[in-house]
């Protein structure tokens, strides 16, 4: 079976793909990796979708809620049903289903990501940084970003830790061994073997 | 919803295909909730909601089918006058439980202690199903035994209606994987029914809860705020849990959970305490055996009644052949033998709260349908009547009817039960729709060649919950060809799945090559399930040929 194997690029370290940048904050959406297949290449009923999703990229997750970039949770959220009575394909014209489902599936994503805090605060940065990103790609991007942030909150974080117990044990060792923890007197010793 | 898929015909049903084509008024379709054990229709007056009753004046039909006489007969039309009579070997029931299921499944290996024959060979095979009628066992299927049911329903709503019927809207269990679906749609494209809508029951019972909140705003003139409601209906052979978010006649399903728990197998485990060594007794499945059983099974099952009003029980029953068994039994017994039924409830309800997102004190409203005790519970729905009620309004809705009240004016956002995804990174499972996506959807997930020059590619596209592939539902599998000779981790293999307005899955495919954004091999495009009966047995001939003939594949020089 090994022959048909498949391997998320990036999720093996053996298999690092060259097109899959180290996560950092330097992370550009202009060179996202995730090069988007338009499914739509081979078939006319699907190249739509992929013609809607550029149009949607021009379009912020506001416009698309038709909500300002102010609104609450609350106006989210009735915006976010007020569309979806309209394009959910349950309840639109029978002979515009196909447009209106993706249409529903863009402000179904749009709707996802502002009405989640974290979220919203990511892709309010990114628009302020004059970013736009295509539905869909969205997710991995979000996914690395997410990543790299917490990463780069984490290092920070561990970076002043490391700090504040290096002045500390620094201090002590200033103070005399007595008043040191195990550990320390450990890499004291570790230190002068 | 013109676009809606064609009616799915079998070949060996053209009796039912090609009747009425042309009806200019829409038509209503009905709701059916097919229960494990028990079984209603519902439809959509042009004010309300009218539950239908069968000849005896039964709101709740019997699921089953007797083989005893000539023709076989549904508890539709038929009724027994005992209980016993239902267990002697000739009668199907649990249909629900057995639908789609191969014999590697341990609710099949469960299905073997009732009266009729289940016999599993254990390789991954549709288990072969028979009744005992003149001592001859003879071979169904649960699609077709369901199909006879679902006739007989239908010939009773249509005489109820006065006009043929065409579209259902069927309430399905959380857990039914869409191969199991397909064997739904089967059995009533089998019985000349179309079926417009699945439901995960739960959220039939989401719909009925959004329309009276909906009213009932109306009615105050009340702003209409959001309500949040967790559903939990636990029936004979299903439990299922849904958490909603309702406004405005919207109904937004947060999530889903469920799990083949049920009555079923509290009553199997209670026979169990009472008659330890049951299953090695009844193996045999002779005429005298299954006597045996039925007697127990009856004799339990009354037991398990009383001890909901009474802390104790006496069970005394001869089951003839010498075995007799007298015993008190206590409701903390019995809270013992099922504790692990129980704790998979508890464990179902806390996991669809997580994936909603929802703290235990953002709810509105508990739901309980059929058997449960809960403190408090919303009073507004009959526990029993709430998920046929809750398809029957699906059915008006998506009938396109209108109702000048606003009472129709209602919409279920539904989720993914399960996750879908493919087999990669070795034997792991990876979704690419994971469980709780709202649909219509589309999503998509990059993949990559594991060795260099990697020409082709398989694709297991599975349905499910488990981390391991197999230990999910094989949907289907296609191969990529033509990869450009790269080295291994180079090519990107796109992996799109689009689960469309009809509820359509499919799965496409590209490569590309990086710094290009055209797909170097046509796209493939296959729409899903398409295995046909089981998938045990064909992942392992998979797994087995393609093993073998690793580098005659891969290792291809350009």
């Amino acid at each position: 079976m090994r022959c048909y194997g498949l391997t998320i690029p990036g999720s093996d370290h053996r298999f690092i793909t060259p097109t899959l940048p180290p996560p950092s904050l330097s992370f550009r959406p202009t060179t996202i990796p995730m090069t988007r297949i338009s499914f739509g290449s081979s078939f006319p009923k699907l190249r739509a979708t992929f013609n809607d999703g550029v149009v949607a990229e021009e379009r912020s997750f506001y416009d698309l809620l038709g909500i300002p970039e102010s609104g609450s949770l609350m106006d989210i959220k009735s915006a976010y049903k007020q569309l979806a009575r309209k394009y959910h394909p349950d309840v639109s014209p029978p002979d515009r289903v196909e447009e209106y489902t993706k249409r529903f599936i863009q402000v179904q994503e749009a709707y996802e990501t502002l009405s989640d805090p974290s979220r919203r605060i990511m892709y309010d940065r990114d628009m302020a940084r004059g970013i736009h990103l295509a539905f869909n790609a969205r997710k991995c991007y979000n996914h690395s970003d997410q990543v790299s942030e917490q990463k780069g909150e984490w290092k920070s974080r561990w970076q002043s830790q490391l700090d504040g117990l290096k002045r500390r044990s620094d201090s002590k060792v200033m103070d005399g061994a007595e008043n040191t923890s195990w550990a320390a007197r450990i890499r004291q010793q570790r230190g002068g073997l | 919803m013109a676009e809606r898929e064609p009616a799915y015909t079998v070949a060996s049903d053209s009796e039912t295909t090609g009747e009425e084509k042309s009806s200019p008024l829409p038509e209503i379709a009905i709701g059916i909730d097919i229960g494990t054990s028990q079984c209603s229709v519902a439809v959509w007056n042009g004010s309300e909601v009218e539950l239908l009753k069968n000849k005896r004046n039964q709101k709740l039909m019997k699921s089953f089918v007797t083989f005893k006489d000539e023709a076989p007969s549904g508890g539709v039309t038929s009724q027994f006058s005992h209980e016993h009579e239902m267990l002697f070997g000739d009668t199907i029931f649990n249909m629900k439980r057995l639908i789609g299921r191969v014999d590697t499944d341990p609710v099949v290996h469960a299905s073997k202690n009732l009266p009729f024959l289940v016999q599993t060979l254990d390789i991954g095979v549709r288990p072969f199903i028979a009744a005992l009628v003149n001592n001859v066992w003879r071979s169904t299927t649960p699609e077709e035994v369901l199909a006879m049911f679902l006739v007989e329903l239908r010939l009773m709503t249509e005489t109820h209606l006065k006009r043929p019927i065409r579209n259902v809207v069927l309430t399905v269990p959380v857990s039914f994987s869409r191969f199991q679906l397909t064997r739904l749609e089967r059995a009533c494209a089998m019985a000349g029914l179309h079926v417009l809508r699945l439901m995960p029951e739960p959220t039939a019972v989401a719909l009925l809860y959004g329309q009276q909140q909906q009213k009932a705003s109306q009615e105050t003139m009340g702003s209409g705020s959001e309500k949040i409601a967790l559903i939990f209906n636990m029936g004979a052979g299903y439990c299922d849990v849904a958490v909603t978010a309702t406004a405005g006649g919207v109904s937004q399903i947060k999530a889903l959970a469920g799990s083949t728990i049920g009555g079923e197998d509290l009553l199997q485990n209670m026979m169990r305490h009472l008659l330890p060594d049951s299953e090695n007794i009844f193996k045999r499945h002779g005429v005298e055996e299954i006597k045996s059983m039925a007697l127990l099974r009856v004799a339990t099952q009354d037991a398990i009644h009383q001890l909901s009003t009474q802390s104790s029980v006496q069970v005394d029953v001869d089951l003839g052949n010498s075995l007799k068994i007298c015993k008190v039994v206590d409701r903390a017994e019995f809270e013992e033998v099922n504790k692990e039924v129980f704790e998979k409830c508890e464990s179902l309800i806390i996991q669809c709260l997580h994936d909603a997102k929802v703290e235990v004190g953002d709810i509105n409203d508990n739901l309980v349908t059929n058997l449960c005790k809960i403190t408090e519970v919303y009073k507004g729905i009959n526990p029993l009547e709430g998920a046929v009620c809750g398809a029957a309004m699906e059915g008006a809705v998506a009938s396109g009817i209108s109702d000048p009240f606003g009472n129709l004016d209602l919409l279920t956002i539904q989720a993914t039960p399960l996750a879908i995804g493919i087999r990669a990174d070795g034997n792991k499972f990876v979704p690419v729709i994971p469980r709780n996506t709202t649909m219509p959807a589309r999503k998509d997930l990059l993949f990559t060649t594991i060795h260099d020059n990697q020409t082709e590619a398989l694709i297991l596209v599975y349905e499910g919950e488990g981390k391991k592939a197999e230990e999910n539902h094989l949907l289907g599998y296609f191969k990529i060809m033509g990869i450009p000779a790269a080295p291994k981790g180079v090519p990107e293999i796109s992996v799109c799945m689009d689960i469309d307005a009809a509820n359509v899955l499919r799965v496409l495919t590209g490569v590309v090559m990086p710094g290009s954004r055209i797909t170097v091999v046509p796209v493939m495009e296959v729409r899903m399930p398409m295995v046909d009966d089981g998938h045990g047995w064909c992942a392992e001939a998979l797994n087995r040929t393609h093993g073998a003939t690793m580098d005659l594949v891969t290792l291809k020089k350009a």
